[in-house]
């Protein structure tokens, strides 16, 4: 034996460490993966970002609760939920965002709108749902045993979820048309209209794909805590700061930001208690903005 | 015989300012027709309003015989106008490959991918070396080539080319004015904006002047060559 019992159960302690740094990473790339999209692609940013994150959890709630939905469980509800979602971010693209783009200085126009239908959105959840935070019932339950780790099946769902959304989602941009037409808008707006790429389409495909990842992640960490009618600015703002952090428009930024802000999380949380990974979170935030305003990976000022 | 694209009174605003001043081209099919003029004077304006890229247009813009003035760029790139950059206005984060694909995005163009690719390929064999390199790190004279390979996967029969030649080297100039020689033989017809390079006048079959926004002179190659003011100031003979 090389080790004595108090270091193999440090080890175990700093595994598990890292291992919830690795699923709250894998959820933040998720979600600032579809903030950064719309970012990089439209150069306007979605304020109502959050307040979609807990539609899509109402929309499971509604579902699972009161109406009952047995058959398929979960995977009825992803598959329900998730076109609910995309369809609605195309429609309010288009409704809402499209005729800003007629104006000078829309970039700002459509900050301030979505502020708006953030707080229109929430102000409805209140009303329709009440104040009284909801909860799904879990995907799975049990736990996984290794040696003296425990995981929660529940865990070890959420990160293999959120990397598949993640894989499809880096699938479709460098995979299909409609993905290589969304990169195409981000890297030269003037090329793509030369080549007969209809922009307008490509923002609102590219709103809606961003819906349709914040509402996963929505369903994903709703049946995990609990489903808050007024915590959608709180998931934008964390969301924000993974995606400032990462870099604004970056896509590669935000997946090294998300698992660096996870794994700090994790470790400053274990070392000094909770609410200290947070500060340690802004700390983070503050200095890298200072010294490189563009984030990690951003394309410069 | 109907004239292949034909640009009657126009004009053309950004803005307040008013940039082209009652144009009238036309150009038939299988012509190569070169448009000179200085810089400034509104060349690029005429091109990008035939391929739907300036908003504000007025006067009538006919493609074989349809009315194409106000239409969006994606429904003219689909008919078949390609408008190539003078620019470029290439994807800088993408391979050569995609850029290509990228090229073929409309109905029409996609339909015939394959066929175009291969025959991009035979004409720039360069590219299909690089097809894996990401286009901003090309060289000038590379990324023109690409420029106008991908302008050629959109299948368009009508190409408007601005200013090729800008920032290349004499012989790679050459190389860009016989590579458009080439494409005009395979049948394509060539819009091509150019301002002061002897050369061009090799390749032209007519040739339009533009100043201060109108259509100063307009005629065939040795109408220009015996004409004092072009010669003076464009040819600098």
């Amino acid at each position: 034996m090389f080790f004595g019992q108090d270091t193999i159960l440090l080890i175990y302690e700093i595994v598990d460490v890292i291992i919830s740094g690795l699923t709250i990473g894998s959820v933040y790339a998720l979600m600032a993966i579809g903030m950064t999209l719309v970012y990089g692609v439209t150069k306007a940013f979605n304020f109502a970002y959050g307040e979609f994150y807990n539609m899509a959890g109402f929309f499971a709630w509604i579902l699972i609760v009161p109406l009952g939905l047995k058959t398929g469980g979960y995977v009825a509800v992803f598959m329900m939920v998730i076109p609910v979602m995309f369809v609605l971010g195309y429609g309010v693209e288009k409704l809402l965002i499209a005729p800003l783009r007629k104006h000078d200085d829309w970039e700002n126009k459509v900050m301030l709108l979505t502020l708006g239908l953030s707080l229109f959105l929430a102000s409805l959840y209140m009303v329709v749902f009440g104040a009284r935070m909801k909860t799904l019932p879990p995907f799975i339950e049990g736990t996984a045993e290794v040696g003296e780790l425990v995981f929660s099946y529940q865990d070890i769902m959420i990160f293999v979820l959120s990397i598949g959304s993640i894989l499809t989602f880096w699938w479709i941009l460098n995979r299909t048309r409609l993905g290589m037409a969304v990169r195409a808008v981000a890297q030269n707006p003037m090329g793509a209209k030369i080549v007969g790429i209809p922009k307008e389409r490509i923002f609102a495909a590219t709103f809606a794909i961003s819906t349709a990842m914040v509402g996963f992640g929505g369903v994903l960490l709703s049946q995990k805590w609990f489903i808050d009618p007024g915590s959608g600015a709180d998931v934008m703002i964390k969301a924000w700061v993974v995606t400032a952090f990462g870099g604004m428009g970056s896509i590669r930024g935000s997946l090294y930001a998300a698992f660096i802000i996870g794994m700090l999380e994790a470790f400053v949380g274990w070392v000094f208690g909770l609410s200290y990974g947070i500060l340690a979170l802004f700390i983070l935030l503050l200095a890298t903005l200072s010294l490189r305003p563009q984030g990690l990976m951003g394309k410069g000022a | 015989m109907m004239p292949m694209l034909q640009v009657t009174d126009l004009n053309t605003y950004y803005g307040q300012s008013h940039i082209l001043h009652d144009v009238s081209v036309s150009i038939d099919q299988g012509e190569v027709v070169v448009l000179l003029g200085p810089n400034g004077h509104g060349k690029s304006t005429l091109l990008k309003s035939i391929c739907g890229l300036v908003d504000k247009v007025q006067g009538r813009i006919t493609y074989l015989g349809r009315e194409i003035k106000g239409i969006r760029t994606e429904k003219i790139v689909n008919l078949g106008i390609t408008y190539i950059a003078e620019n470029r206005e290439l994807f800088p984060y993408m391979t050569v490959l995609e850029n290509l694909k990228l090229g073929a995005y409309t109905k029409n163009a996609r339909a015939h991918e394959k066929k175009n690719l291969e025959r991009v390929f035979e004409l720039f064999p360069r590219l299909l070396d690089r097809k894996e390199q990401l286009a901003s790190t090309m060289s000038g004279g590379e990324a023109k080539m690409l420029a106008v390979a991908r302008g050629l996967m959109s299948n368009a029969e009508f190409m408007c080319i601005d200013e090729p030649s800008l920032g290349l080297q004499p012989s790679l100039r050459l190389e860009i004015f016989r590579t458009i020689r080439e494409i005009n033989r395979q049948g394509k017809t060539v819009f091509l904006v150019e301002q002061n390079i002897p050369q061009i006048t090799e390749l032209a079959d007519r040739i339009y002047v533009m100043e201060e926004g109108r259509i100063s002179f307009a005629g065939s190659k040795d109408e220009a060559l015996s004409n004092d003011h072009l010669k003076e100031i464009f040819l600098g003979m």
